[in-house]
Order: C-alpha cells, then sequence, then structure tokens
C-alpha cells in the first residue's frame, strides 16, 4: 500500500499532540486521511483485576491513577458506589466539600486541557498560563488532601480531612482571580482568529446517533445534547445548586472549546455557592477497619459527571472484604475507538491532535 | 479549508502583551524553595517511643511496602513484638493508610519530600525517629 502519494504512519505513543500513552495508526493519501485505527496497550495498568484482589479499602488507593488529569471523579464513583453497597449515609458537610473538590478538579482539568488545545495548534503561551493557573488549584489541592494529584481524599464514608481554617476564602479569592483571567484566555485563544480558523468545521459529529452510539460530556454537548449527570440523575448535593448546562449547535472542534469554556464559568458558580453553603458537622462516618468492612452480596451502577462526561462504576459484593466485580466506564473508549476512528476520515494530518484533544480521551481508562 | 478576515479574532490575541507587566509564575528554585502546605503527604517519620510494632500498618499496606523489622534503635517498652516499621519506597504510594490505622500515632507523614541518592538502597527508608 505504500506508494510516493499513499503512506502509513503512526501517530504516537511518543508524540506531543497524543493525549496520553496510545497510538492511532494513519492511512495517508497526502496530508489527508484515509483510514485510521486506534492501538492502545502501553500501560498495562489493569485497574479492575488490581482492585479484585484487595480489600475495599486498600482498592480506594488505586482508583484515583485511573485518570491522571482528573482523578477526583473516579475516586467519588468509587465511595458512592461502596456507601450505595454497604447503605452507608454520608454527613452534609462531607458531601459538601466533596461537590467543592469535584468542581475544583474539573476547573483544572479544563485548564489542562486548554493547555493541549492550544498546544495542538501551536498557541504554545496559552498552555503555559493555563498550566500555571491549574498549579494555583493543585496549590489548594496540597492543602486539603495532601497531594497534589492523587489526593485520596474522598474516601467511603466521608471524607478525609476536615477543611483547614481560611480554606474556604482562599478558594474563593482565587475563583476571583481566575474568573478575570478567563477572560483573557478569551482574548488570546477562544476568540483567536487562529483557533477559530483551524477549530471551526473541522472534526463535526453528527447528533443524530450521538447517542446511539454512547457518546458523552462535551461531545453531546458539542452538538447541541442536553446531558449532564449532575442535572440528569443528581448525586451528592447538586439538586441543591444552581447551574446551566452549556450547549452548542455546531458539533465541531470550536463548538466543544466554547461548551468546555463556558462550563468553567459554571464550575465557578457552582463553587461561589458551595463556599457560600458549607454547613458544619462531621465529616466522616465511623468505618470499621478494613479486614472487617464487608459489602453485602449485591450490585451497582453509579456515575458522576466527569470534566470530560459521564463516568460511571459498577460494583458487585459477595459479602467478603473484597469487592467481587468492579467495571470502570468512562467516555474514552468509546470517544477513542467508536468515534475518533471514523471522525479522522478525512481529516488533514495536521487536524488530528486538535481533534483528539476535543474528545477527551484518557488512555489508562481504556485500559482499565 | 475556507480562511476569512476576522479582524476582532486578530487584534484580541495582543491582549497577551499585558503579560509584559506581570509578575512571573514561576520561583528561581534553588534560591528561592518553594513551601510545602502543612499537612502534605512526604516521607514518613516514627516516634519510636510511642511505637507499638502492632503491624496494622504493614497489614493495611495494599502495595507490601512496609516491613517489620528489628532494629538496633530504642524501643517503646509496650513494643511487644519489638519490631518497627520500615518503608519501600519503590512500592509505597504515600496514600497514608498506614498512618491513619496507626492506634498511638506514632507513624506519621512529614512535609519532607525531596530525597536523592546515588544507591537504589535507599529507596528501602527507616522512617526518622521524631
Amino acid at each position: 500500500m505504500q506508494t510516493p502519494k499513499h503512506i502509513t504512519i503512526f501517530h504516537g505513543p511518543q508524540h506531543p499532540g497524543i493525549t496520553g500513552n496510545m497510538s492511532v495508526e494513519l492511512d495517508l493519501m497526502g496530508e489527508t486521511i484515509q483510514k485510521a485505527t486506534t492501538h492502545v496497550g502501553y500501560l498495562h495498568r489493569g485497574f479492575e483485576k488490581l482492585i479484585e484482589r484487595r480489600t475495599v479499602i486498600q482498592a480506594f488507593t488505586i482508583v484515583c491513577r485511573i485518570c491522571v488529569p482528573e482523578p477526583d471523579p473516579n475516586e467519588a464513583n468509587f465511595a458512592l458506589a461502596v456507601e450505595e453497597l454497604a447503605k452507608m449515609e454520608v454527613p452534609v458537610r462531607a458531601q459538601y466539600i466533596r461537590v467543592l473538590v469535584l468542581e475544583l478538579s474539573r476547573l483544572a482539568a479544563q485548564f489542562l486541557w486548554m493547555a493541549g488545545q492550544s498546544g495542538s495548534i501551536g498557541l504554545y503561551a496559552v498552555g503555559q498560563w493555563a498550566i500555571a493557573d491549574r498549579d494555583l488549584i493543585l496549590d489548594l489541592f496540597e492543602e486539603l488532601t495532601g497531594a497534589r494529584v492523587y489526593h485520596m481524599y474522598i474516601y467511603p464514608g466521608g471524607v478525609r480531612r476536615d477543611l483547614p481554617e481560611g480554606f474556604l476564602q482562599r478558594v474563593s479569592k482565587l475563583m476571583v482571580y481566575l474568573k478575570k483571567r478567563l477572560k483573557l484566555y478569551d482574548d488570546i485563544f477562544i476568540n483567536n482568529a487562529s483557533f477559530k480558523n483551524r477549530a471551526i468545521g473541522v472534526g463535526i459529529i453528527d447528533a443524530s446517533n450521538a447517542l446511539k452510539q454512547g457518546f458523552v460530556g462535551q461531545v453531546l454537548r458539542g452538538c447541541g445534547i442536553k446531558a449532564d449527570v449532575r442535572k440528569d440523575a443528581p448525586y451528592l448535593i447538586y439538586d441543591k445548586l444552581e447551574f446551566e448546562i452549556p450547549t452548542q449547535q455546531a458539533g465541531d472542534v470550536y463548538a466543544r472549546a466554547l461548551v468546555r469554556r463556558a462550563e468553567m464559568d459554571q464550575s465557578i458558580h457552582i463553587l461561589h455557592q458551595v463556599i457560600e453553603q458549607m454547613p458544619q458537622g462531621d465529616i466522616m462516618l465511623k468505618m470499621p477497619t478494613h479486614r472487617k468492612f464487608k459489602l453485602p452480596k449485591d450490585d451497582t451502577w453509579v456515575k458522576v459527571e466527569s470534566a470530560r462526561g459521564e463516568f460511571a462504576y459498577y460494583m458487585a459484593g459477595d459479602g467478603s472484604e473484597k469487592i467481587r466485580r468492579m467495571q470502570v466506564r468512562g467516555p474514552s473508549l468509546v470517544h477513542a475507538y467508536t468515534l475518533l476512528e471514523k471522525l479522522l476520515v478525512g481529516a488533514e494530518l495536521s487536524d488530528v491532535a486538535l481533534i483528539m484533544n476535543s474528545l477527551g480521551i484518557c488512555p489508562p481508562e481504556i485500559e482499565r | 479549508m475556507k480562511w476569512q478576515i476576522d479582524i476582532e479574532g486578530t487584534l484580541s490575541p495582543l491582549a497577551i502583551l499585558g503579560a509584559f507587566f506581570q509578575k512571573p509564575n514561576t520561583i528561581a528554585y534553588p534560591t528561592i524553595k518553594k513551601t510545602t502546605a502543612t499537612g502534605y503527604r512526604g516521607f514518613h517519620t516514627n516516634v519510636l517511643a510511642d511505637c507499638i510494632g502492632c503491624a496494622n500498618c504493614q497489614d493495611v499496606c495494599m502495595n507490601d511496602a512496609i516491613d517489620m523489622i528489628k532494629s538496633d534503635q530504642e524501643y517503646n517498652k509496650k513494643n511487644a513484638s519489638q519490631c518497627i516499621p520500615r518503608i519501600d519506597y519503590g512500592r509505597c504510594c504515600w496514600c497514608s493508610l498506614c498512618t491513619d490505622v496507626c492506634p498511638p500515632d506514632s507513624l506519621k507523614l512529614d512535609e519532607e519530600y525531596i530525597g536523592v541518592s546515588k544507591h537504589a538502597s535507599d529507596f528501602i527508608y527507616m522512617p526518622k525517629n521524631k
């Protein structure tokens, strides 16, 4: 198949334009992609099997590693699944703190996306600024949880530490700062003619099949489908908070960028409400030791809205201290195979990184 | 791809020039060192006067990073096993479950987190007695 005009190349696993350790095999005719094949298997992480071999409490430290850019939705999902199986009612303060952590995590993940998306078209200054601003959120995580990336904070039964003194004021102050900064990002990135010209009309997703194919998150909302777990099946205290689900109609890379940008505003809005409403009280239920904590023989399916879309866990207990089976259903598998392989056909080689970044693909989640 | 003239989109990125008047986000390491937040999960410390050698930390560690070993350091009189924990930092994930289950609260994580050594054997770490 290799002729002077027709070549096959690997985009990744070591490529600045790939979103993690995976690769896309591209059949090119000149600059145009004829066929795209996704390849994974560069991580061999096997989280689901690792979790089956540990007690529930031990397994809790593994799940955050399923997605590096935003570990907290995994921790929340794990805790929610265990609590539902064990019929535990988490204290209200802990639920508020969880939402605080989840929204901060969403903001941090969106800043990281902004860095990747802008880097994919050569706007590196935006990327460096976004990483610097994300670091300010990580500073808050360091103070609250004791770690910057893998927080291991949302624990079955509550959260592990209470808020440090003055923490909410510091979050509030940072949100005011970030709100100002986001206007600057609009100027240099979202409204930038370079980005618009590259992103408008590229990677268009058809809304008619999007739900049937199992797409989630900004992929759905970017083509006009209002879907968000926080509204559709509220968990924690999201039903007590006011926020909107931003949507766009075009279904292209630019529409997905606009949706993400609007979601950052909504996250800041939610965080202000959480700070205002934060109740006093316990942060954790009294938990038995890890060998005595047993899950009943039952199964459950829980889901949260991550920064990249619906993130679900299936969990089954068998009456022992170990989890019988756990399955992770994130956005990456369906976006990296079903969607990306079709979306790249007919696209230009230079648009591969651009399209990939807009889909929110995280390879460890595929190789769970 | 159709390129269009977008005057607003061409001029708006000039806002980046404002960065010339801002302070840098980075710090001049190592002249200025980053301060770690209180409660940061760094290296282990163990107060030997309190440690009772119960091995709860070893039991809860999901990575098998903790071994209970005999040591020539002075023990707590209540330490019947006469063993104290030793951490393998090749395995540890700093989850802090070991400190959560410590009955006398002697095992803790310190804010210190930078460790440099030429020897791989230094990954086997004896918590500082403090």
